[in-house]
């Protein structure tokens, strides 16, 4: 269409044309320099091909004509808003453009983030946060910092009601961290994001130690160490898919279901294996991931906060299309005993869950808490009870499978079937018992061990008894704890059939404002 | 908007590297380019993960062994082969990363395979040179000796006598001199 | 008297050798059940199974003499038949199962106590003029004691379990500053593997072949050879490819060597199968190494160059016939090598592989044999060595059977757990192998790589990872809503 040279057009055109060069290939470039992509670089990663509208793409910042210091004239304020599709379902998103003051937050910025957190919540769908930004912008003040609660009070009310996510791609420090923190999930990109409180130059000053900003809060550290980042990615293309592959499980708001992946292809590996895969000596460590993707759809294992607390597996799969939620010991690391950290990952990822409709599948082989004066003194009775709250509280279907071990506190604590465990099965290798031969051995027969000629072989033989006569699923199979022993090769069609059962699940909840979970 | 067009199916370009740096041009009906040149290369799955590759007349077998992210390890006609997935962008970020942080200094021996650790011979702050014995591993009855691959300094000794320990798992950090 | 029933006390590939061979010969087969692997195929093969699975002792199930002796009784079998590894060198073995009447399928006890003690059969090989290695006299107990030996011996020396076998417990120190390091994982490992922590030491011949002779002796004094095998392809004294004849033998050079090996047999009465290890140099001069008095892993490339089933043999002249093969009626023919296709990493420098088969298809055919203990489905238990199965490849001529081979090993298709049969590729490829110009250094000097890549196979998975890499992420467009149930609906939202 030929321009309109009307002269109420002609403005219009202007506008376009300064938007236009402000976000010149040049400019760009001092992003790419840095290893990063601009704002709108990615976003157009993250949208399904033009379907990403803007919104306030004009507004200009305040502090204009007045106030401490001057601020460049340029759109957006440092922030783009707007809605799109991502794999053909709505999502909001703000993303915080470097180029413009460094993405600094001054009033109009949080203004604009305010908006689209509000919209977002209106219409019931996901919101999505991609921040690389310098923090508060200091010329604006205090404006700047109430912008910042008023952002973290939206991330508050809308939590439990839309799935919000943050994407760390740049610096995100100060006060700054606390919206990713209030989010469902923080996805970093290594190398190039950050997130501390205090930065590496205040930690000289007041400390004198030397600490990089990659060491102080970099991806890795968060993903592994201090598991406030939930996902660590090489690189932005890479973290933007993962974000992608995360919204492909998550309903859009808390009265859907997740959606379901059409796929045809969806058979594990032979089930036959995981009969195998389990070893039948009970202090020999096994790759519980291995039993997972032997159990769910092909391929469809998406492994949350997969670094921190590696002694718990939380992720995301499919089982015949449709998503679960998974929670499973490892085995593998620290023989799978629930520790400190392992409950605060379990318990948020099943509160996670319930808060979105998302069935859950524990998946059990736990020999106990991890014993230690360090863990009783950080508190692991506070935090274990996290853990005993979340599976207790969840309203969703809620299944568990004992493969092997399932020892005293930590067996009641994995959704056992008097916590609220929908459905309860074992593998008939399971150990289900107040304690572990060894130690129940020890105290049972103190006396008659302390006496006998051999106590080595008089050990032995005890031990044998008690596997033999307690430490089996069948008791508890008897009692009905345990709803069935299952050949492990049927335990997929099993669970299939029973979450199936289990479709239209709901619990009537006591009026209260809400529980008082042992935070 | 559109300043490329990673998300676009056709004629997408990829950068796969492996031992050596493969580029890919994906065109419309698996019409690839490998390096500039067309191949025509016909997968086939036969099984879960599993699959046959024709090439020149040639069939090779082929598995996808682990995907994590942008990375595969994938074992053809026996040997196995670890790849990371780069379009022309995040190639050229990791190029310039490297440049700017120097490549890293640390160097972290796992476990090549389940055992358990019989003897640690070295200790935290020690210099160590190629070829020198780190750790003694028992697995399969025999003794294994982990050797040190290039010269450096201890950094952090991740286990102790006795410690059983699996496949990857991480026993020594060395920083490289 | 005639064997008519046999306990087999070992497990895997030559369980089931024994039970074929057997069953041809009309013989009921008994196979020991362990809670390692109840699965096992080499039950299934077996006539009867007994079950050791209950853990009454801290004995693993195949080297315990007494239970393995007590179940042999208890259900009247007439013999026991011991494989290789675990009890077949064991003389208080033998002489348990002569003392309770059971038949021991090997040579008798006294034979294998002084062949298995590595200070008196050099000791019996130098009464008997058998060229030999400088060495310890002595049994080595302390580094000290070590230290002076080596250096009475010169550098480089090996150090080598008293009662060993199979490269475990053997050290080689170059020199006087490696000896306490090198001493102490050599008896710690001996103390593992044979339950002694005996050790000697030997001069190291740098670079030598090792070449072995096939033995057959009978209880009536006859003992004879089956020519030689060339088993240099070793990694770490673990023997990897076996092949006979050997390329470095001739006629002449094979009768003497065969004859001093008979010599020794015949020094211990020797009757059964036995194998007798030489070093043989560049310039043609041999050494006595030692004798495994039982049958070897690698025994079928002997039985395809002569036609004789060594099983066979070792079950008739344990119930005392008389060898009805005279040494001129050995006649070799052709050429045979074997490939243990174990389950090892080369890439990660041959480390053993643990887990489930997930598939295995090892065709066989004219000319090539699979022994095997292993079916699709099976694991691969940490408890024993890493071998899956024996490929075994006939030939008229040493080049045909190269070829053959690799015909063979390109069909191998085994899924879930790497094996050796890429670094047999490479060693197939290698002109220095196929001159049948290599010595026991072969691996460390003579390969650029230990596994053979086929032209083009990393650019083929790279494509195949980038394949999978873009139908991931284009298959999760293919979302649909999943509505509740009304009434699941309508409780969900007056529940918030």
């Amino acid at each position: 269409m030929e321009q309109d040279k009307r002269k109420a057009f002609r403005r219009f055109i202007d506008r376009q044309e300064a938007f236009i060069a402000q976000n010149s290939a040049e400019r760009a470039l001092k992003q790419h320099e840095k290893g990063k992509l601009t704002a709108r670089e990615r976003l157009d990663l993250l949208f399904d091909e033009d379907s990403f509208t803007e919104i306030d793409a004009y507004v200009v910042p305040e502090g204009l004509s007045h106030g401490f210091g001057k601020v460049k004239r340029s759109f957006g304020d440092g922030v783009i808003i707007g809605h799109g599709k991502v794999n053909g379902r709505l999502v909001f998103c703000y993303a915080q453009d470097f180029l413009v003051m460094g993405g600094s937050l001054g009033t109009v910025h949080a203004a604009k983030i305010d908006k689209i957190q509000k919209m977002a919540l209106k219409m019931g769908a996901p919101i999505i946060g991609l921040i690389d930004s310098g923090g508060a912008r200091i010329q604006e003040g205090v404006g700047s910092l109430a912008g910042y609660a008023r952002i973290f009070r939206n991330n508050i009310k809308a939590s439990g009601v839309i799935p919000q996510i943050s994407v760390i791609m740049g610096p995100a420090a100060g006060g700054a961290v606390y919206s990713p923190a209030l989010t469902d999930f923080i996805f970093m990109t290594r190398q190039t994001s950050y997130m501390f409180v205090t930065g590496p130059d205040v930690v000289k000053e007041v400390l004198n130690e030397d600490v990089t900003f990659e060491e102080l809060g970099g991806a890795d550290v968060h993903a592994s160490k201090s598991g406030v980042a939930h996902f660590a990615y090489d690189d932005e293309e890479n973290t933007i898919l993962g974000v992608k592959k995360l919204l492909s499980f998550l309903p859009s708001n808390n009265l859907e279901n997740p959606p379901i992946l059409n796929r045809q292809d969806i058979i594990p590996e032979n089930s036959d294996n995981l009969r195998l895969l389990v070893p039948d000596d009970p202090n020999k460590p096994y790759d519980m991931v291995d039993v997972i993707s032997h159990i769910i759809d092909k391929n469809s294992f998406f492994e949350i906060s997969e670094n921190f607390a590696p002694n718990i597996i939380t992720g995301l799969a499919r089982l015949d299309q449709k998503v679960i939620g998974i929670l499973a010991n490892q085995p593998k690391v620290m023989a799978g005993t629930i520790d400190i950290d392992s409950s605060d990952k379990g318990a948020r990822f099943v509160r996670f869950c319930d808060a979105f409709n998302i069935p859950i599948l524990v998946l059990e082989d736990v020999p106990g808490f991890l014993p230690g004066v360090n863990q009783e003194h950080a508190g692991i009775i506070r935090h274990g009870a996290k853990l005993l709250f979340a599976f207790a509280e969840a309203s969703v279907p809620k299944i568990t499978l004992i493969l092997r071990k399932a020892y005293g506190g930590a067996y009641i604590v994995m959704n056992s079937k008097n916590l609220g465990g929908d459905f309860n099965f074992a593998w008939p290798m399971a150990e289900v018992a107040v304690m572990g031969p060894e130690g129940a051995v020890k105290i049972i027969y103190r006396k008659e061990l302390a006496e006998a000629e051999d106590p080595v072989k008089l050990k032995k033989e005890l031990v044998e008894k008690y596997r033999e006569e307690v430490a089996n699923p069948y008791i508890a199979d008897e009692k009905g704890y345990i709803d069935e022993v299952i050949d492990p090769a049927d335990s997929r069609e099993k669970l299939i059939t029973v979450y199936d059962a289990l479709k239209n699940k709901h619990v009537e909840r006591q009026p209260k404002k809400h529980g008082n979970i042992p935070l | 908007m559109g300043i490329f067009n990673f998300s676009k199916k056709d004629k997408a370009k990829y950068i796969v590297l492996g031992n050596r740096k493969y580029t890919f041009e994906v065109g419309d009906e698996g019409m690839v380019k490998v390096n500039r040149v067309n191949r025509d290369i016909a997968v086939e799955e036969m099984t879960h993960n599993r699959f046959d590759l024709l090439y020149k007349n040639r069939k090779h077998r082929a598995e996808i062994i682990e995907k994590k992210q942008n990375k595969y390890t994938v074992e053809i006609n026996g040997n196995r082969y670890a790849f990371s997935i780069e379009t022309p962008i995040s190639y050229e970020r990791k190029k310039m990363l490297e440049k700017k942080s120097g490549t890293s200094g640390l160097v972290v021996t796992a476990a090549p395979m389940p055992g358990k650790i019989l003897e640690v011979l070295v200790a935290e702050g020690q210099q160590v040179k190629e070829g020198d014995t780190l750790i003694i591993l028992e697995a399969m009855k025999m003794q294994n000796e982990i050797l040190a691959t290039g010269k450096g300094v201890v950094k952090e000794v991740m286990i102790k006598n006795g410690d059983s320990v699996m496949k990857d798992d991480r026993l020594i950090v060395i920083e490289k001199k | 008297m005639k064997i008519k029933s046999i306990l087999i006390a070992n497990r895997g590939e030559i369980a089931i050798r024994i039970i074929h061979t057997a069953k041809k010969m009309g013989i009921k087969t008994w196979a020991v059940m362990t809670a390692a692997e109840p699965n096992a195929l080499y039950l299934s093969e077996a006539d009867e199974v007994i079950d050791f699975t209950e853990n009454t002792s801290e004995v693993p199930p195949f080297l315990d003499v007494e239970r393995l002796v007590e179940a042999a009784v208890k259900h009247k079998i007439d013999a026991i038949h011991p494989g290789y590894g675990f009890l077949a060198e064991s003389a208080y073995f033998a002489q348990s199962c002569e003392n309770k009447d059971v038949i021991f399928i090997g040579p008798s006890s006294d034979a294998i106590y002084k062949m298995g003690n590595k200070t008196i059969a050099r000791k019996i090989a130098i009464k008997n003029k058998i060229s030999l290695l400088k060495g310890s006299t002595r049994p080595v107990t302390d580094a000290e004691i070590a230290m002076k030996e080596a250096e009475k011996i010169g550098y480089p020396v090996i150090i080598k379990a008293a009662s060993g076998g199979g490269g475990k417990g053997m050290r080689i120190v170059r020199k006087p500053s490696d000896m306490e390091k090198n001493f102490r994982l050599a008896t710690s490992e001996a103390e593992k593997a044979f339950n002694d922590s005996t050790v000697f030491i030997e001069k190291y011949a740098e670079n030598p072949r090792h070449v072995e002779f096939q033995i057959l002796g009978d209880k009536h004094g006859n003992v004879i050879h089956l020519g030689e095998r060339e088993c240099s392809i070793q990694r770490k004294h673990q023997k990897l490819l076996e092949e006979a004849p050997s390329p470095a033998l001739d006629e002449k050079l094979r009768e003497k060597m065969g004859n001093e090996a008979i010599a020794i047999a015949k020094a211990v009465n020797y009757s059964s199968t036995g194998t007798v290890e030489f070093l043989l140099d560049d310039a043609g001069n041999y050494y006595f190494m030692e004798m495994n008095t039982r049958i070897q892993v690698e025994h079928p490339v002997t039985e395809m160059i002569t036609g004789i089933d060594l099983v066979e043999q070792q079950i008739r002249i344990a119930q005392n016939e008389k060898l009805s093969l005279r040494q001129e009626d050995i006649k070799l023919e052709g050429w045979a090598m074997e490939f243990r296709i174990n389950a090892e990493d080369v890439q990660a420098g041959f480390a053993p592989n643990t887990g489930i088969i997930k598939r295995m298809v090892i065709p066989g055919g004219k000319n090539v044999r699979v022994d095997t203990g292993f079916v699709e489905g099976a694991v691969i238990p940490p408890d024993y060595d890493s071998m899956i199965a024996k490929l075994i490849v006939f030939g008229e001529s040493r080049k045909k059977v190269i070829t053959t081979g690799l015909r063979a090993l390109g069909k191998i298709d085994i899924q879930g757990l790497k094996t050796t049969v890429p670094f047999f590729k490479a060693v197939l490829h290698n002109k220095a192998f196929v001159d049948g110009d290599f010595n026991t250094s072969f691996i460390e000097t003579e390969m650029q790589s230990l596994f053979h890549q086929e032209k083009d196979e990393e650019m083929l998975a790279a494509f195949l990872s980038l394949m999978d890499y873009l139908k991931e992420v284009s298959d999760d467009s293919e979302l649909s809503a999943d509505k509740s149930s009304p009434w699941l609906f309508n409780k969900r939202m007056k529940s918030i």
